[in-house]
């Protein structure tokens, strides 16, 4: 009995239900008014708590000292200062996040850096890369960060075969001027100006020697001055004595040393003591550091006239002199760094305002907003540059200055291009005064 | 004078000059690994010490650099003494033979680099600094040279010669010499080894020191210049013969003078020179040429 009741009545019961339910479905009711619609939920913004800047840098090495007259103390400044105001507004997290740096120890070695910097992008993950320190380091880094996608904006570094390589390179944007952008275009036009008819070349046999004494000869050569030698010497050289007296020898009107402090200093030196003393000179990098002037025996005005390579100065502008007087009290005097720091300065500013324009950290979405618009920084109006859908180089318009000289112990901008940027700050000395007598 | 003459002058005493340097820094590595079988890498690093010191003690303190010689030398030879006669005495009296021995004391070395390098970044910073002492023009015979050049020439060479000398006329000397011939029949002859090994190094660091000293005179500093003069030291120790002091002495003016002919012919072989000079010194004489 209960197995018939089970095997008819349940699926009797079952279609009768269903049969009711479509009965009722189907009947002409007022369809009941759907509920408004929730508002949809606000996707929740991704987690992140602060902006992580990675770097791989010359901490120890051959380069420490450069470094940390350059970029790493603006690093410093940088993080002091975006952290002040609350950090950088990022839409796409919906706040301000705070910047950190992580940095590593490069140890002036080309091939660690290069694996420093891969650990920087796939391990570490980094949100924001920054430039490693040298012409042949940045050289190596620009490929790296372009075949994965991240934005670099150089800082100590820059070369003729940099440029070269930019069109392939549409992740890397050069900041720092170099030989023919725009530094010895215009110092061989002042010292045609001023009647120079020969120059004396030394430089260091690496890239920035090659370069410099190459560009030397080009643009020496356009104003109708002579070179009469253009001599390389090995990195490692220390005693320059023959040197500079076979230059001494020849009477230049011109004396160029386009090597680095450990050659422009003791070359200094040896000037001084053999009385070598021709109208022109011009040594870097080295010789636009503060330490270049303190040098030979604590009094900067020893070196009066030495020409080099400079953006600004204090007198530049209050926005530069603020920026120095920063420097100054972090750093000390004596690694003030008037080419370099003024070109660097404007990085920071460049990333604050690209990122918070386009609300995000998307690494080609700030790529091309750098690669298109124009940035207000300390420098004034700054754009890159660029080249095809490659990469960039800040523009020689942005420059405010090319030539610096020591002028009563300070560092005086006496040369720059011919566009409205440029600030001179003094009128530059030729012949240069004689050496201080010993 | 004949501007021909003034030219060899020229050479000649800038040859010397590099030379000399280069002869009291590779002396010093000569005691080190030549005597007491440390292949010091971190040599140079008692250089960097030495001349950072004097930078010091002139523009701080203001005490002539060559009253420096005599402060600084005998405070890096302690210094090179307790190294030797603590690490490296424990390190040759556990290893198992010599080969191990020099292969470790030589990764210490390694380890003893960084470590100066870091100090000396810690005390002085890692930017580059120079002073200037008798930087003046004195004219001989019409060539003219930097005083402190002239001052680096007869310090060193005064120095290299007072060491040779105590070397072959004292009894410590003497000692010395025999451990350098062999180590452990000197000490069989009653030679107190792990003293005079100690002397060694403590010799060869304080030799590096006042290499220092005197060089700091002439070029930049920064924690990181050592390794170059180390590198060059090497050199000039294969060159003169391992272990002869005689020949590191001579290797090193041999080395300076070459280094300054083929600058006054091309500045950019220079470097090259060094190493080429090599190729026919292996072949015709592979150990040196007061090499036994």
């Amino acid at each position: 009995m209960w197995k018939k009741i089970r095997k008819f009545i349940i699926p009797l019961s079952i279609c009768l239900i269903l049969m009711l339910t479509a009965v009722v479905g189907c009947a002409e009711e007022e369809p009941a008014p759907a509920p408004a619609p929730a508002p949809a939920p606000e996707p929740a913004a991704p987690i992140k708590d602060s902006i992580v800047i990675g770097a791989s840098r010359p901490l120890t090495g051959a380069q420490a000292p450069i470094g940390d007259a350059a970029l790493g103390p603006m690093m410093q400044l940088w993080e002091q200062k975006v952290n002040a105001d609350g950090g950088i507004y990022v839409e796409e997290y919906g706040k301000k996040l705070p910047i950190e740096f992580l940095i590593y120890d490069d140890a002036t070695d080309v091939g660690t850096m290069v694996r420093l910097t891969e650990k920087l992008i796939l391990e570490d993950k980094v949100d924001i890369l920054f430039s490693s320190c040298g012409t042949s380091f940045i050289s190596a880094q620009a490929p790296i960060a372009n075949k994965y996608g991240m934005v670099l904006i150089t800082a100590e570094g820059g070369a003729v075969t940099m440029r070269d390589s930019l069109p392939g390179l549409p992740y890397t944007f050069v900041s720092l001027s170099f030989s023919d952008h725009y530094e010895l275009p215009v110092f061989a036009d002042m010292c045609a100006a001023e009647g120079a008819k020969t120059a004396y070349i030394i430089s260091i046999a690496d890239l920035h020697g090659v370069e410099y004494g190459g560009v030397g000869n080009m643009e020496f050569a356009r104003v109708g001055i002579e070179v009469i030698a253009n001599k390389s010497v090995p990195i490692t050289y220390t005693d320059f004595s023959l040197l500079v007296k076979e230059a001494k020898a020849a009477n230049p009107d011109v004396f160029c040393v386009f090597a680095y402090p450990p050659i422009v200093l003791p070359v200094t030196g040896e000037m001084m003591a053999l009385g070598f003393n021709p109208p022109a000179v011009i040594m870097g990098p080295g010789a636009n550091f503060g330490f270049y002037g303190v040098s030979f025996g604590g009094d900067p005005a020893v070196v009066e006239g030495v020409s080099c390579f400079a953006t600004a100065n204090k007198d530049t502008s209050p926005a530069f002199a603020e920026h120095f007087t920063a420097l100054e009290e972090l750093v000390g005097w004596p690694n003030s760094d008037w080419w370099g720091t003024p070109l660097y300065a404007p990085i920071m500013d460049i990333w604050v305002e690209a990122i918070e324009a386009t609300g995000t950290l998307d690494q080609d979405v700030i790529r091309d907003y750098i690669a298109t618009h124009h940035f207000d920084t300390i420098l004034g109006d700054t754009w890159f540059e660029m080249f095809g859908d490659g990469g960039g180089l800040m523009a020689k318009e942005t420059h405010t200055g090319e030539i610096g000289q020591w002028q009563n112990g300070t560092m005086e901008i006496v040369g720059g291009g011919d566009w409205p940027a440029t600030v001179l700050t003094s009128d530059w000395i030729y012949p240069k005064p004689d050496w201080p007598t010993p | 004078m004949p501007e021909s003459i003034v030219t060899i002058l020229d050479v000649a005493i800038g040859g010397l000059l590099l030379g000399s340097i280069y002869a009291l820094i590779a002396m010093g590595l000569s005691l080190q690994y030549g005597v007491a079988r440390v292949l010091n890498i971190a040599h140079g690093e008692f250089i960097m010490i030495g001349a950072f010191c004097t930078l010091t003690l002139y523009t701080v303190v203001g005490i002539n650099p060559l009253v420096c010689l005599a402060i600084v030398g005998p405070v890096i030879f302690v210094i090179g003494f307790l190294i030797q006669r603590t690490l490296f005495t424990k390190l040759r009296t556990s290893a198992p033979n010599q080969a191990a021995y020099e292969g470790s004391s030589m990764l210490a070395t390694f380890g003893f680099m960084f470590i100066i390098q870091n100090i000396a970044l810690i005390a002085w910073g890692a930017d580059y600094q120079a002073y200037t002492y008798l930087n003046f023009g004195v004219n001989i015979g019409g060539a003219i040279f930097s005083a402190n050049k002239l001052v680096i020439l007869g310090f060193s060479i005064g120095i290299g010669v007072g060491f040779y000398t105590f070397l072959a006329r004292t009894r410590m000397g003497k000692g010395i010499r025999s451990a350098a011939q062999d180590a452990t029949t000197a000490s069989l002859m009653g030679v107190n080894i792990n003293h005079v090994l100690a002397l060694c190094f403590g010799f060869g660091a304080a030799m590096a020191g006042m290499a220092g000293v005197l060089y700091s005179m002439r070029i930049t500093l920064n924690p990181f210049m050592g390794l170059q003069y180390t590198v060059i030291a090497i050199i000039i120790i294969v060159l003169g013969g391992l272990g002869s002091i005689p020949g590191a002495f001579l290797g090193g003016l041999i080395l300076g003078l070459i280094g300054e002919i083929v600058t006054k012919i091309d500045p950019s072989l220079s470097l090259a020179a060094h190493y080429f000079m090599f190729l026919p010194l292996i072949l015709v004489r592979p150990k040196g040429i007061f090499g036994k």
